[in-house]
């Protein structure tokens, strides 16, 4: 320790703990009026209380509205599946991708250039990709036709704007599939290599190696990177906005829909539909913080 | 393990205490001194006018950056349009509104008509009691159209700027027998599967089409006019939801799903997956086939029972931060010149709201050719049907989510 640092030291008058709160002020002031004030004010305005149009009370009657409407639930249930599908199928791909990538020898830059490549892409501009590649005016459609397998636009399979919402999953897969295959390639970049060829010698089968070895060890990158892509793709907007059917929404949609109604009285609703992403949102983040806890535990 | 990597948590307990009527400002003109239009305009000089509308025709948005700019820079103004719908516009205000922010508002002038502007009048969103004072208003007649919206007085809240029919759009070369009523038009659904379908209401070309079926099933408007009659109402909308469900099977994706905009149904058509498309603004339809998106053989068709029209205004929130600005560019936007030139097939195309007897271009006015593709103002307008009161609908465009789409 040299003297000017201990003499800095001396002078210094806020206690050690103040440090990183200090440093941390200019993002916490951030997160704290942007974000929690947004919320709370959200939450009021769910609890009925709007004194622009003369609601001054507090009560749950948009909770009740909104529990007692069919049309919630099938929105709750559409985004739970489409959230749960899109997560599921990225994360197989992303491990498949990854490994591949990895145990490429030749041109591996290249390769994980290519697969980085819609990294930056919004996923908006992903949504309109998917709409002019699959709906039914679509350029897969246009070949079908072309070569003969349809005889219209409505002969070909509806994948946008359909029941299934196959057009939102695959958006969500070719976006996140990438983003989980990034953080699981950093994953094994990390020492991976060594415990495979540590159990190859000791005569583990391909198949062991994955489930005891490579699996183990890309656990904890899977579990992070799959709960932000099932928040995001339960509470996100656009794409099914774009994507989806009219009825039923998703439940962003949906809430953006009570949110844009010329009745002002539909806007509790809307943040009491915000309200509920919200609470499922955090519930997964809660989870995923509980699943890692007890991983690491398990792991030292 | 260094002291203090503990993780930060966020107590979302901690109490925000907002106060959210702390900025209040004086309203414009609380002196009491109406300003001469001279002192608007020395005002408007050097200010930006926001001015927020909906931009999905490009011809439209080619009229206001071009035209509609180059007029306001001459009088020093810098006019910028951003794109967005009107209730999303409306709520932007109502949010400024709700967060204190009773000047230097973000949006300075709003595209608007029926129910948006009835919400917004009736949350206080607006300047009022200017739009009659405009010096070019001279050259608009007095008619009901111009000085009630869906049965919302206007009081000089919002200047008129332009007025339209909806009509049908169809392909000649795959209809080459139209409809001429709605009788008609609901027979040819049923007989051609998959060919027809509408935007979901609200969206409003959808919303309007949707009207148009419920003065069918009612028998006509002439007893849904005056204020709203929920008794009427209901039993006019019965039988439209009965109607409506009846041609789901027939629609484009046998109903299962609907168009979610104006764009996504017109896309539909350019795309030949359907042959029929609906709008509120036939002169557009002209510059779309000249531009290779709509097929050649497009032609429009109204009822001979007529079609709706209605007229769309511009207004300007109460807390627009250049409202001298804003009161020039309304002006300018209903001037001859610029009606004349928006009115030309490779602009806007649009039919004048001024009446150009009283202005010095009668003569022009009169030589404005029409797109082969376009039916004439006379036209469309042969035995016109109104709008009803707002509350019809916001009530239709409800009672059609509940009992057709979400059936």
């Amino acid at each position: 320790m040299t003297a000017t640092t201990t003499g800095r030291r001396r002078r210094r008058r806020l206690p050690d703990w103040t440090r990183p709160w200090l440093l941390l002020s200019p993002a916490l002031f951030v997160v704290l009026v942007l974000f929690t004030g947004g919320l709370v004010l959200g939450f009021m305005q769910s609890l009925n209380y709007m004194p622009i149009i003369g609601k001054n009370d507090f009560n749950f009657d948009a909770y009740v509205e909104i529990f007692n409407d069919r049309v919630f639930w099938m929105s709750l249930r559409l985004s739970l599946y489409i959230a749960f599908v899109s997560t599921a199928i990225s994360i197989v791909l992303a491990v498949a991708c990854a490994l591949l990538i990895h145990h490429t020898a030749r041109g591996r830059r290249v390769t994980t250039f290519i697969f980085q490549f819609n990294l930056p892409i919004p996923h908006i501009v992903g949504a309109v990709a998917m709409l002019f590649l699959l709906a039914q005016g679509g350029l897969l459609s246009r070949i079908s036709f072309a070569l003969g397998l349809t005889d219209s636009p409505g002969d070909f399979y509806p994948m946008t704007n359909d029941r299934g919402a196959i057009g939102i999953i695959a958006e969500y897969v070719w976006k996140e599939t990438v983003f989980i295959g990034v953080v699981v390639l950093a994953a094994l970049a990390r020492g991976v290599g060594d415990y495979e060829d540590l159990a190859r010698t000791l005569g583990a089968s391909r198949w062991r190696r994955f489930w005891h070895v490579i699996l183990p060890l890309i656990t904890p990158a899977i579990v992070s990177t799959s709960v932000i892509v099932f928040a995001f793709g339960f509470g996100a907007f656009e794409v099914p906005f774009l994507l989806g059917q009219p009825f039923p929404a998703a439940l962003p949609v949906l809430a953006y829909r009570n949110f844009a109604d010329v009745d002002l009285n539909a806007r509790s609703e809307a943040m009491a539909i915000a309200m509920v992403i919200a609470v499922i949102t955090a519930v997964a983040v809660f989870v995923y913080t509980w699943l890692s806890r007890r991983y690491v535990r398990s792991e030292s | 393990m260094p002291k203090g990597n503990r993780t930060l948590r966020v107590g979302v307990a901690s109490v925000l205490s907002l106060s959210l009527a702390a900025a209040v400002a004086a309203p414009v003109g609380a002196d009491g001194h109406i300003p001469s239009w001279e002192e608007v305009l020395a005002e408007a000089e050097g200010q930006t006018v926001n001015m927020h509308m909906w931009s999905g025709a490009d011809n439209i948005n080619t009229y206001m950056d071009g035209w509609v700019t180059d007029a306001a820079a001459e009088l020093g103004i810098t006019f910028n349009r951003v794109p967005g719908d009107a209730p999303d516009i409306v709520n932007k205000v109502l949010g400024e509104k709700q967060a204190g922010k009773d000047d230097g508002g973000s949006v300075d002038m709003i595209w608007i008509n029926g129910e948006n502007f009835r919400t917004a009048k009736q949350a206080d969103l607006l300047l009022c009691d200017w739009a009659e004072s405009l010096p070019n208003r001279q050259y608009i007649q007095e008619t009901a159209g111009i000085n009630t919206d869906f049965g919302t007085p206007v009081d000089g809240c919002e200047s008129p700027w332009g007025g339209a029919q909806f009509v049908f759009v169809y392909d000649e070369a795959k209809v080459p027998e139209p409809p001429s009523s709605m009788t008609e038009l609901l027979e040819w659904i049923e007989a051609n599967p998959g060919q027809f379908t509408y935007s979901a209401p609200p969206d409003f070309t959808g919303s309007v089409f949707v009207r148009h079926v419920l003065y069918h099933a009612n028998g006509g408007y002439e007893d849904l006019l005056g204020p709203f009659d929920q008794e009427r109402f209901d039993a006019a909308a019965e039988k439209t939801w009965e109607i409506l469900n009846g041609i789901e099977p027939s629609l484009w994706r046998g109903g299962e799903t609907y168009p979610q905009t104006k764009e996504e149904l017109d896309n539909l058509y350019s795309n030949g997956e359907i042959s029929m498309t609906m709008t509120y603004g036939p002169t557009e339809v002209g510059p779309l086939v000249d531009n290779g998106v709509y097929p050649e053989t497009t032609k429009m068709f109204v009822f001979d029972h007529g079609t709706i029209g209605n007229t769309h205004f511009v207004t300007i929130p109460y807390n627009a931060n250049s409202q001298a600005g804003a009161l020039a560019v309304a002006n300018i936007l209903i001037s001859p010149e610029a009606q004349l030139v928006r009115a030309q097939p490779d602009s806007w195309s649009a039919d004048p709201i001024i009446d150009p007897a009283l202005t010095e271009f009668e003569a022009e006015f009169a030589e404005v050719p029409l797109h082969p593709s376009v039916l004439s103002a006379a036209e469309r307008s042969v035995n016109a049907n109104p709008e009803l009161v707002a509350d019809y609908v916001t009530e239709t465009e409800k009672g059609w989510t509940e009992n057709v789409l979400q059936r």
